[in-house]
């Protein structure tokens, strides 16, 4: 599942899948464990834990690739409360609201944004090198979790 | 006619219960899993939430105030919480021992009883999740992700063709379609008529069919409805055991035991073991539990 660890390897982390037990359905992948695999029919809709999708060459990860990335070795960003809220809204990363910034986030590199209770809000990528002091936007914010809430409002308008 | 305001109000006076205007309260329901509840509360108090336990839920809490939607906070963008109407929370708890069997949710979007299963199965197991509508079920799917769950399997499937997925099931919830009550709908009484809830219960009766027959020996199926109709509820549960090869299973949990003679009927007296909810403090709801019996 190629696209799925080389997206890690750009967050500076390692992960690895049971073969398997993911499962590629159209251009989305899965994570099953024995028992759904045993139980899972080709037509399936969604099964297991969702890991992202891939458009057009692109690999675009779920919240639940992202939090299992979290656990792990990676470049990861904590901000504090504001941040976060400012963050969840689809805004970038101020250096000032930066708490701490855990690898070698370099610039252009990714790195997942966390929250005070190390929480994995997204994912964004960097404008500058973290560890550089220098101000304004650092991070630019590529996924965030208001993502549930868009998809929510767009959903809506299709359907109402 | 049929249908009306005044019809369906003699109708619940008929059954005891006096009409009185409800306005309900948005609830929300812990995901025990990826919380822990102290410091979710103290979270959420912190921001402003005033919440207030609903007495009969174990993880379920009324918003008494908030100074913005508890739709967007970080915290239920993260999975900590889902909001679901308080009586909604009722059945997904009415099953006895649910770690590790493999359970079907036959009308399940957009998914908060779903993830209230998985929940309580602590994402062992595996739960067979259903739609008949492919919208709705891009809907549960964003549910499962937000929430971490990992032990279910949606199709885009009528309830009626489960047998196509050849699967025997532990437990069987049926949150079935139904005609809804006024306490959710302020012009239920303008768009409903008998016949819809006829239809309904025909329907009900049909999933209620072939989900029995795809339930294992001393299998356990749950069976609600937000409608406060009997020809969804208990009507359709004496039709289950009489035809079925169910009983009712007595539970302990909100509501007033159901009754057994109902607009000149008398039904089985096990159907005093069903649930029937009120619109009050909650949305109007029926609830009850069926054990398969041994062929």
């Amino acid at each position: 599942m190629k696209p799925i660890t080389d997206f890690a390897r750009q967050l500076n982390s390692k992960i690895s899948l049971d073969e398997d037990l993911t499962v590629k359905k159209k251009n989305r992948y899965f994570l099953l464990n024995k028992t759904l695999k045993r139980l899972a029919s080709k037509d399936f809709f969604h099964a297991g834990m969702y890991l992202g999708k891939e458009k057009d060459g692109v690999f675009f990860p779920s919240f639940n690739l992202l939090a299992m990335i979290a656990d792990k070795r990676a470049n990861k960003v904590v901000v504090d409360e504001k941040t976060e809220w400012l963050f969840i809204c689809g805004r970038d990363v101020f250096k000032r609201g930066i708490i701490r910034v855990i690898g070698s986030v370099k610039k252009g590199s990714y790195t997942l944004i966390l929250n005070s209770y190390s929480e994995c809000l997204g994912f964004g990528k960097a404008l500058s090198d973290l560890h550089e002091l220098k101000e304004g936007a650092v991070v630019k914010n590529i996924l965030d979790v208001g993502d549930f809430l868009r998809r929510e409002r767009s959903s809506f308008k299709t359907h109402s | 006619m049929m249908s009306g305001r005044e019809f369906f109000i003699s109708r619940y006076q008929e059954l005891g219960w006096k009409y009185e205007d409800v306005e309900l309260k948005q609830a929300i329901r812990i995901n025990s899993m990826n919380a822990e509840k102290a410091s979710l509360l103290k979270r959420l108090e912190s921001r402003g939430i005033e919440l207030e336990k609903i007495p009969f839920l174990e993880d379920g809490y009324w918003i008494c105030k908030s100074k913005f939607s508890v739709g967007a906070t970080s915290e239920y963008l993260l999975g900590l919480y889902s909001i679901q109407e308080a009586a909604a929370q009722i059945p997904a708890t009415l099953f006895t021992q649910l770690k590790d069997k493999t359970v079907l949710d036959a009308c399940a979007a957009p998914g908060g009883k779903t993830v209230q299963l998985a929940d309580l199965m602590k994402n062992t197991g595996a739960i067979i999740a259903l739609d008949i509508e492919k919208h709705r079920l891009t809907a549960l799917s964003n549910q499962l992700e937000r929430c971490r769950i990992e032990n279910t399997i949606t199709y885009n499937l009528d309830a009626r063709q489960v047998s196509r997925l050849d699967t025997k099931f532990d437990r069987i919830l049926l949150d079935v379609p139904c005609s809804g009550n006024f306490a959710t709908d302020k012009d239920w009484f303008k768009r409903r008529t008998i016949t819809d809830v006829e239809r309904n219960a025909k329907l009900q009766r049909e999933i209620l069919t072939r989900a029995a027959k795809v339930l294992k020996d001393d299998g356990e199926i749950v069976y609600s409805t937000c409608s406060l109709e009997p020809e969804e509820n208990e009507f359709n549960i004496e039709w289950a055991v009489k035809n079925l090869n169910v009983q009712v299973e007595e539970v302990r949990c909100h509501g007033e035991k159901a009754q057994t003679s109902i607009f000149g009927k008398h039904l089985e007296g096990s159907i005093k073991n069903c649930r029937r909810i009120w619109p009050g403090r909650t949305q109007g709801f029926f609830a009850c539990k069926l054990k398969k019996v041994r062929a």
